[in-house]
């Protein structure tokens, strides 16, 4: 099976490497997107630094909220064992990925154990608007007979703030659903969990549910539990957070990791002719970039044939299946070694993008 | 490869060098380890170390480098990062080790070889070892966290065995793949979860009903007859807080003819005179040490400037959120410990004054440079960047006057500091960096000179400059290769991790599964990794029990 082409021409592994690393070596500002593993992230956090490249994630623009909140704001945060064994009360935020489900599902089957009463409940609080449930969010609320808490027209954001307010005994124009049934649970819970994702749309809703946690922890406790809108996104943050000191949207100007969310947003880079050429990443899937502007790239995705437009493909293996890997869990919130459920030698991220890096003259 | 280190002053307390010219002398390294003078053979490098000082590479017991909570704080804070990186000298954080790159580097810089990560939390083990996988040039170790989590703490409510006791403390070892224990505010984290802010030795955790206490007791004791060369290492209760020298006191009492060592013990040499309600009890606090010599401590010292604080002391963090310089912080109620980020500027004022005071005394005060432990709780009292600047403190009184002439005056009249003469010799503080630290953790291969230790080297130019002197090393060894030549990184070589590999206890296997899947719902292998998930060739080295 052909794993390597230039252009629609199949070649050999090594020689797409090579013709890849000219192509590199050869460009002004080159700029790197990508989705990979622990591994793969750190060796394209490598590769970036010795071609003075910027990089951000694939799915950068969902994670610069997430990842707002940390470097903005901070705030209260449990595990999602500790939800499972201790929360009595959950209260589910706006609409959790898919991914996640499973995981809720599961604290409703299990005891709270180290919580003082058996009993867990649930609320959700959701925006008010006739829209698609994309998620599946719904019906998982449903199967954990979540009370609804929402108001009239309200959205997302702006029901947080208005929880956070009626809870804090301010007034307010309008009022939330079930409100008393949610300050009569808390008043009764040890130990309350809001459990949120990144909220794309509303930045501010994340600081602002904080805020409300911050404001429960001044008699009682209470925390929260933060499932990222893409587990392995997340661990690609963190493993570039140990490696440069910064989240994602980083470059390497002067050979020093200069972190800037605007300047090196991949997508206005190439918008904007800043950048000369695009080395896509993607361990997950066969996707490619939208191409902009007729800027040359470089895929490096899960394919079986050569992807249309590129300067150069190399199909990757998938992490977890065809190789071991370190990648991010939600199910323990943090990292966790996989191995690989049908072992194969397709080549894998972290190998190709090492072998590029050192096929660049230097 | 045969390399000589020419004409060096020697200065290795273990084996009777204590510098000046009679301990001039060459120092042979061969295939990464120190060797005798051979007869008869050409070196195929030769490095001139005279008019240079040459001590063992130093060893830091004490330095939050790596893992959850660490990487939570950088990710809190890049502004620390790339603010001050274009103007090094200004302040400590401006070249702060905040990647796991330039904390090799900087500790290499410095001559430091091997750095102990002092918390790591049992379910982040993976994530500490990928760091520190990342941190190139030296050694690193990490203690794992115990004390607040469910398991110990049912079981000692429970009245089971020491034998189970021990299984499960050497399981943890083994595998989170540490080199020893901590416990850090023991049973505060788990009674913080049921709303209780305050906690104090004898206090109980009110879902187990056993107090701090009766935790460090069982882990001192496990850990001792386990045979883990390095005491339980004790983050003591009411860290920070006016009246804190009391709760250190109870603690050091409590080593009852076993060893223990108390971390950061500056935090703790609050009393409440003056009129502030906050002074110095650094001077009651040595003297105990002084006499009892099962225990061992180190500083935490405090340095002026920006840094931040990380704890898995999630009490303590919870109750410094007013104290926050930016304004925002991160609490974690972890699976155990948890833990907060804080960040901290630690100002000239009377808080400040006192508090770097109150290291210093106990540098000074404490007698046995054996015992006394030179960090700063980096970052929590300052980074570890600030090391230089400290051991000029500690070597010049001169240095100490000049600093205490700009500092509030109401807090030093409330220490001894002003009065105390002592300066440390060189010979002293290759002991306290070098020798003590390696007996400390068991690293019999280290910490000295003598024939048959790992060539890690530090080579400093002798110059009436102490800091200057510390802050780039002339040359620096690490397993023989030469890594830093006139204070620049010249080999970013890949160092080890070093673990205890306790057998772990079949039963114990057993117990671990199901209370995974019981309490979680996840099989083990979630929660423990091969040494191949770091993708290092050889991530980890071992170190032996003491029995
Ligand atoms: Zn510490």
């Amino acid at each position: 099976m052909s794993v390597a082409w230039v252009g629609s021409q199949v070649v050999s592994l090594s020689d797409a490497i090579q013709h890849a690393a000219k192509l590199l070596a050869s460009s002004h500002c080159p700029v790197i997107s990508f989705d990979a593993d622990v591994h793969g992230t750190r060796s394209v956090i490598a590769l970036a630094e010795k071609l003075g490249a910027a990089y951000d994630h694939i799915r950068g623009r969902d994670l610069v909220n997430e990842i707002t909140l940390f470097t903005s704001y901070g705030g209260m945060f449990t595990t999602p064992g500790e939800v499972r064994r201790r929360a009595d009360l959950v209260v589910l935020v706006g609409d959790i990925p898919a991914e996640h489900h499973d995981l809720i599902l599961s604290w409703a089957s299990a005891p709270a154990d180290l919580a003082a009463k058996d009993a867990r409940r649930w609320f959700h609080l959701k925006a008010n608007r006739p829209a698609p449930d994309n998620t599946g969010m719904n019906s998982l609320s449903r199967k954990v007979k979540a009370v609804a808490l929402s108001a009239e027209g309200a959205s997302l954001g702006s029901a947080v703030a208005l929880l956070r307010a009626e809870l804090a005994d301010r007034p307010t124009v309008t009022s939330l659903t079930n409100l008393d049934k949610l300050k009569k649970a808390l008043a009764e819970a040890a130990f309350p969990v809001f459990v949120f994702s990144g909220n794309t749309d509303e930045p501010m809703s994340l600081a602002m549910l904080q805020g409300l946690v911050a404001d429960l922890n001044k008699a009682k406790r209470a925390s929260s539990l933060f499932l990222p809108t893409d587990d392995a996104a997340w661990g690609a943050v963190l493993t570039c957070v140990w490696a440069t000191g910064f989240p994602p949207r980083t470059g390497f100007p002067n050979g020093a990791p200069v972190y800037d969310p605007r300047r090196w947003d991949i997508e206005r880079m190439l918008r904007e002719k800043e950048a000369d050429l695009h080395l896509w990443i993607s361990a997950r899937d066969s996707a490619s970039p939208a191409r902009r502007g007729g800027i040359p790239f470089i895929a490096l995705v899960r394919t079986i044939s050569p992807v249309p437009g590129a300067a150069v493909t190399i199909a990757v293996a998938r992490p977890g299946v065809d190789h071991d890997s370190v990648t991010y869990s939600s199910r323990i919130g943090t990292f966790r070694a996989e191995r690989a459920s049908a072992p194969s030698d397709q080549p894998e991220v972290a190998d190709i993008v090492r072998e590029l890096a050192e096929a660049l003259p230097c | 490869m045969l390399i000589r280190l020419k004409g060096g002053e020697i200065i290795d307390p273990v084996n009777d060098a204590r510098g000046g010219a009679s301990a001039r002398r060459d120092l042979w390294i061969e295939n990464g380890f120190i060797i005798e003078a051979p007869e008869g053979r050409r070196a195929d490098r030769t490095y001139d170390a005279s008019g240079c000082i040459v001590m063992a590479g130093a060893i830091d017991i004490h330095s939050h480098i790596g893992g959850g909570n660490v990487n939570t704080a950088r990710l809190l804070l890049p502004e620390h990062h790339s603010a001050h990186l274009p103007r090094p000298a200004d302040t400590p954080l401006a070249n702060a080790g905040w990647s796991t790159f330039t904390t090799g580097c900087l500790y290499a810089q410095m001559g430091f070889t091997t750095v102990v990560e002092p918390a790591m939390s049992p379910y982040s083990a993976l994530h500490t070892h990928l760091e520190l996988a990342d941190i190139p040039i030296i050694d690193k170790a990490t203690l794992t966290i115990l004390g607040n989590d469910d398991f110990l703490l049912s079981l000692i409510r429970d009245g089971k065995s020491a034998d189970m006791v021990d299984d499960y403390v050497a399981w943890t070892l083994a595998a989170t793949n540490s080199l020893g224990v901590k416990v850090i505010n023991a049973g505060a984290a788990a009674a913080f979860k049921e709303n209780v802010r305050s906690f104090s030795f004898d206090d109980i955790v009110p879902a187990y009903g056993v107090s701090s206490r009766q935790i460090v007791k069982t882990l001192q004791s496990s850990v001792n007859r386990l045979g883990v060369p390095h005491p339980l290492h004790v983050h003591a209760n009411n860290l920070g807080l006016a009246g804190s020298a009391d709760t250190a006191s109870v603690t050091i009492d409590a080593t009852e003819g076993m060893p223990l060592h108390l971390a950061h013990l500056q935090f703790y040499g609050y009393g409440t005179e003056g009129k502030r309600k906050f002074s110095s009890e650094a001077a009651r606090l040595a003297e105990q040490v002084n006499s009892n010599p099962d225990v061992t401590i180190d500083v935490g010292q405090v340095m002026f400037g920006q840094t931040v604080t990380i704890s898995s002391d999630v009490t303590r963090q919870f109750l410094a959120i007013g104290n926050a310089s930016p304004k925002k912080t991160i609490i974690i109620d972890g699976d155990g410990n948890g833990g907060g980020i804080v960040p901290y500027r630690y100002k000239e004022n009377y808080y400040g004054s006192l508090q770097w005071a109150v290291g210093l005394e106990l540098f000074l005060l404490i007698n046995d440079p054996w015992r006394v432990f030179f960090t700063t709780d980096h970052p929590n009292g300052a980074p570890f960047t600030a090391y230089p600047d400290l051991f000029e403190l500690l070597m010049s009184r001169e240095a100490r006057d000049r600093q205490v002439a700009e500092l509030n005056a109401a807090a030093l009249e409330l220490t001894t500091l002003p009065s105390i003469s002592r300066e440390y010799t060189l010979e002293e503080i290759a002991i306290m960096t070098r020798a003590a630290p390696a007996k400390l953790l068991g690293l019999k291969d280290r910490g000295h000179l003598g024939p048959g230790a790992i060539a890690d080297i530090a080579v400093y130019r002798r110059g009436r400059d102490i800091a200057a002197m510390f802050r780039e090393a002339a040359l620096v060894f690490k397993d023989g290769d030469l890594v830093v030549e006139n204070g620049k990184v010249v080999n970013f070589r890949w160092g080890r991790a070093l673990r205890l590999r306790p057998e772990p206890d079949k039963t114990m296997v057993r117990r671990m599964q199901a209370y995974h899947e019981e309490r979680y719902g996840l099989s083990l292998d979630w929660f423990t990794f091969p040494d191949s998930a770091l993708r290092r060739d050889e991530p980890f080295a071992e170190v032996p029990c003491n029995r």
